[in-house]
């Protein structure tokens, strides 16, 4: 479906001629997010710099019953922001502006372009920062780690993007600008701003965020734990956290990753190792000293190799340089992967993770894992090469296997990728038919005429899962996990 | 309805058993709600006698309001109908609790002190501590968004509650969440649930995150001549890298009501973790207040538990705005109680910008509205703050809207979620914001 010159005409009327793409090779550009097994170009980008602008555009695309997907940086790894029924992609890039910094209200009011760690950058120096820290936190955008309600390694700690969102504005699909929450914490009425974040721009258009800021800890420790066995890496993960001890952040990183993350980005990871724990810590100085050394003593009890502690901050950056850039190191090791994002309850650990290294043996497959171990936020990457014949079909029964094992475990679907259109035919593994009715009726309150970011979040959509051919999928340069 | 009432009563009476089922007037009475006395009181003994209850309430187009420890009716506006109180205190089973995953999953009727003597065994705890604390109901907590002093480090119900199993109005049952610290599965509905006074459903079964106890925990006392001091030292404290888990503001009647030695206003400030960060960051805290001019006194640990009790009363207050901004509504409110006749207790999470003020005097329905809730809101609403009327006798709760005013957009979206899940207006009819 192309939108006709007269209705392209009406968009630029809205966005102006510098804020609209209909070329053929520039609406290619934004065919995919990060998950480039799924493909559908706009037919039109728009890119608005005010809200007025991105109401008038919903309300273009209500009147004309024209599909709208949002879009921040595009670092999604769901297929959430793409267009599998075409239509109208609203880019939010352009508006990337910090609209307020009230450091007594430990809080900023942002547009939804502004990359995260931006906000960190302006911040730091008035010793406050924005927590939530996806791998992609250089590149991806707040209104998109909103939108998908998006994790990262310190969210073992200080919780998930949800957490730290105070209020909203949104234009909603109905086309309404609605402010929700604000400065003050509590607020009479339904808590929108909570059950907006994580909408993936199925209920409306976030453009303008509160966020929380936090103060910079007094004292932060990294260290490097290396076992022999991902087993006795994933005993100690369980160990630390039934001590009572919950780090900043706890990783699991395993040979595979380690090998690619040292040749790859010189990480200087320990040479073959079976298996490591990232582990950081930070708090009042006295504390962390404490949990160090409780945390040395739990690792050698379980049969350390060695436990390395960063010496200064560049050794730490290092460290977690070679973390958040691992998916892309692995592009290396194997030209293809699907990835998933599961969820088993911290207990069961060990478990899932025997569980992964059989399911991969069943299927001869090399199964990688780099994954926020702390909150049992797996993130298998089932590497393939698509040259051999069935490698692609094994792959993706693998990775279904590795799925309903979490779901067994009383685990979830996804941890903090999202739903898109990856998973939303997992969703009736996990949600009964009255809960993920619940769930469209919801969705139904926000967008009354199904134009928002149609085919994403919900199973059963008539544009959910027909005629999406996988391509065959290359990992882009530089994937964040 | 009135002819049908007698078969109504039967058929509750059939799905939870005569003697859950109560019919008799001085009952009924004790469980009025502003004045209003409902016809029954159910109390079902599972899941699915809750969803029976509430299909057929909604079919006989009645009004409900969901009770869990009942500590809490005073909250919302008056019923606009009440037929039938759904009581939930038989459902207080802990249904699944794994130490290793810190997680708990338990139904909506058990209270803090049942979670709270699990959880005890495994040095865990469940950060929510409001006010009537350990008697108050899970369901009841997590309905009313209710929260105390740990807020400032653990957030509130809807940080902790990660999945949550409900009743619809029309008796479906339903689960919205996981059961895992970690999920982004869906549409986050725990959040919808969570403080909308039982108006979307009747939340049955909570899973809850959990935190350790920290081996080590302090409290102190900083007592201060002025609120300027006082608002000094918290601020100074926010400013710090400190990390305290409660920085309480409390003023003269409040320190006198909980025992404390009197000052015209304090801040109560603990602290928990390893030994010695308790005692360094005490030092710190203690070095912080002096040079303020604070008097520094050690409070005993107990104390939190029993803190919220100075609010008793017949009226409470709750307003939000800006953190920085408490000191200065602390003022406000006090001056406006005062131009009354009124005398205020103010307690609250200064690190979150939240203050509760119990009111003892008495004044006139109109004065109340006019003398002291409007200007405040109109001074809140410049900032978003809001100041909600949570106790009060009925006059006054009639004389002006006890929630304050909702912007209209965000009023209109929370109507279009009440119509499409309640659409007969079974669940506490009239009580939310707007009259929802």
């Amino acid at each position: 479906m192309a939108l006709s010159s007269a209705l392209l005409k009406q968009l630029e009327n809205i966005v102006g001629s510098q804020g609209l793409v209909s070329s053929q090779e520039g609406r290619m550009v934004y065919e995919a997010d990060m998950h480039t097994f799924y493909k559908g170009a706009p037919d039109v980008v728009v890119l608005p710099e005010i809200t007025g602008q991105v109401a008038e555009l919903v309300r273009f695309c209500r009147r004309e019953h024209v599909a709208l997907v949002p879009r921040g940086s595009g670092t999604g790894l769901i297929g959430g922001a793409m267009a599998p029924v075409g239509g109208v992609m609203v880019s939010l890039t352009r508006m990337n502006r910090i609209l307020d910094l009230d450091l007594a209200n430990r809080c900023a009011t942002v547009q939804p372009g502004l990359i995260n760690l931006w906000l960190s950058q302006a911040t730091r120096e008035h010793g406050y920062y924005f927590a939530p820290d996806p791998s992609s936190q250089m590149v991806s955008s707040i209104g998109g780690n909103a939108s998908t309600n998006a994790g990262g390694p310190h969210c073992l700690k200080y919780g998930i993007t949800v957490n730290h969102v105070l209020g909203l504005e949104v234009v909603t699909g109905a086309g309404e600008v609605l402010t929700v929450g604000g400065k003050a914490h509590d607020h009479p009425g339904y808590d929108l701003t909570g059950a907006l974040v994580g909408g993936e721009g199925t209920l409306g258009l976030l453009t303008a965020i509160t966020v929380r800021l936090l103060h910079v800890p007094a004292g932060v420790k990294t260290l490097l734990a290396s076992f022999s066995a991902i087993d006795d890496a994933s005993e100690t993960v369980s160990a630390i956290v039934a001590a009572g001890i919950i780090p900043a952040a706890l990783e699991m990183i395993d040979e595979i990753f380690v090998r690619a993350i040292n040749e790859g980005v010189g990480a200087g990871y320990p040479k073959g190792a079976g298996a490591v724990l990232l582990i950081e810590l930070d708090g009042p100085t006295a504390e962390i000293e404490a949990q160090a050394e409780r945390i040395i003593r739990i690792c050698r009890d379980h049969a350390a190799l060695e436990v390395r502690v960063a010496q200064d901050e560049a050794e730490r950056a290092l460290l977690w340089k070679g973390r958040k850039e691992a998916a892309g190191a692995v592009g290396r090791m194997s030209p293809s992967w699907i990835l998933q994002d599961a969820v088993v309850p911290r207990s069961r650990l060990p478990e899932i993770m025997r569980e992964v290294q059989a399911i991969g043996a069943r299927h001869r497959l090399v199964i990688a894992n780099v994954f926020h171990a702390g909150d049992g936020n797996l993130h298998p990457m089932i590497l393939y090469n698509d040259v051999e014949p069935d490698e692609l079909e094994r792959a993706k029964l693998a990775n279904d296997e590795l799925l309903r094992a979490c779901l067994a475990m009383g685990g979830s679907v996804t941890g903090e990728h999202g739903v898109g259109l990856d998973k939303a035919s997992s969703m009736p593994l996990q949600f009964a038919e009255a809960d993920l009715g619940f769930m469209a009726r919801f969705r139904r309150v926000f967008d009354p005429d199904g134009i928002m970011n149609p085919g994403k979040l919900l199973p059963s959509h008539p544009a959910c899962g027909e005629g999406f051919k996988p391509f065959t999928p290359r990992i882009p340069a530089g994937t964040w996990v | 309805m009135a002819v049908s009432a007698p078969v109504v009563g039967d058929a509750f009476a059939s799905i939870v058993g005569g003697e859950h089922c109560i019919t008799a007037a001085p009952a009924l009475a004790a469980a009025s709600i502003d004045g209003l006395t409902p016809r029954w009181l159910a109390s079902p003994g599972s899941v699915d006698e809750v969803s029976r209850v509430m299909a057929l309430a909604t079919a006989e187009g009645l009004g409900v309001a969901p009770r869990g420890s009942g500590s809490t009716q005073s909250l919302g506006a008056p019923p606009a109908r009440l037929d039938l109180i759904l009581d939930l205190s038989r459902l207080t089973d802990v249904l699944d609790y794994v130490p290793a995953d810190m997680v708990m999953t338990a139904q909506a009727g058990a209270t803090l002190g049942i979670l709270g003597r699990a959880l005890d065994k495994h040095g865990q705890m469940l950060a929510l501590d409001p006010c009537g604390g350990i008697s108050r109901s899970v369901g009841g907590v997590l309905a009313t968004n209710a929260s105390g002093p740990r807020r400032f480090r653990y957030g509130t119900g809807r940080d902790l509650l990660l999945g949550a199993r409900f009743v619809q109005a029309d008796g479906t049952v339903t689960w919205g969440g996981s059961r895992v610290v970690k999920s982004v599965t869906g549409y986050d509905i725990p959040k919808l649930l969570t403080g909308s006074l039982g108006t979307l459903g009747v939340i049955v079964e909570a899973t809850l995150r959990l935190h350790p106890v920290q081996p080590a925990s302090g409290s102190w006392l900083f007592a201060f001549a002025a609120r300027e001091a006082a608002g000094a030292f918290v601020a100074a404290i926010l400013a710090s890298s400190l990390e305290p888990d409660r920085i309480e503001w409390l003023n003269g009647p409040a320190l006198g009501r909980a025992g404390l030695e009197p000052a015209p206003v304090a801040v109560a400030v603990s602290v928990a973790s390893v030994a010695e960060a308790v005692a360094s960051q005490g030092d710190l805290l203690g070095s912080m207040a002096s040079r303020l001019g604070a008097r520094v006194s050690t409070l005993a640990d107990g104390l939190w538990t029993r803190l919220g009790d100075a609010l008793a009363g017949a009226i409470l207050v709750k307003v939000a705005g800006e953190i920085r901004r408490l000191p200065f509504w602390a003022g406000e409110i006090e001056s406006a109680a005062a131009g009354l006749g009124l005398r205020p207790t103010l307690m609250g999470e200064a690190g979150d910008g939240i203050l509760r003020a119990a009111i003892e005097g008495s004044v006139s329905p109109e004065t109340w509205a006019s003398g002291f809730v409007r200007p405040l809101r109109e001074a809140l609403a410049a900032e978003g703050g809001s100041l909600v009327v949570e106790r009060a006798p009925l006059a006054l709760k009639q004389a002006c809207d006890v929630w304050g005013p909702v912007p209209d957009v965000a009023q209109e979206v929370m109507k279009r979620l009440k119509v499409e899940f309640d659409p007969r207006g079974t669940l506490n009819p009239g009580r939310f914001v707007g009259g929802l």
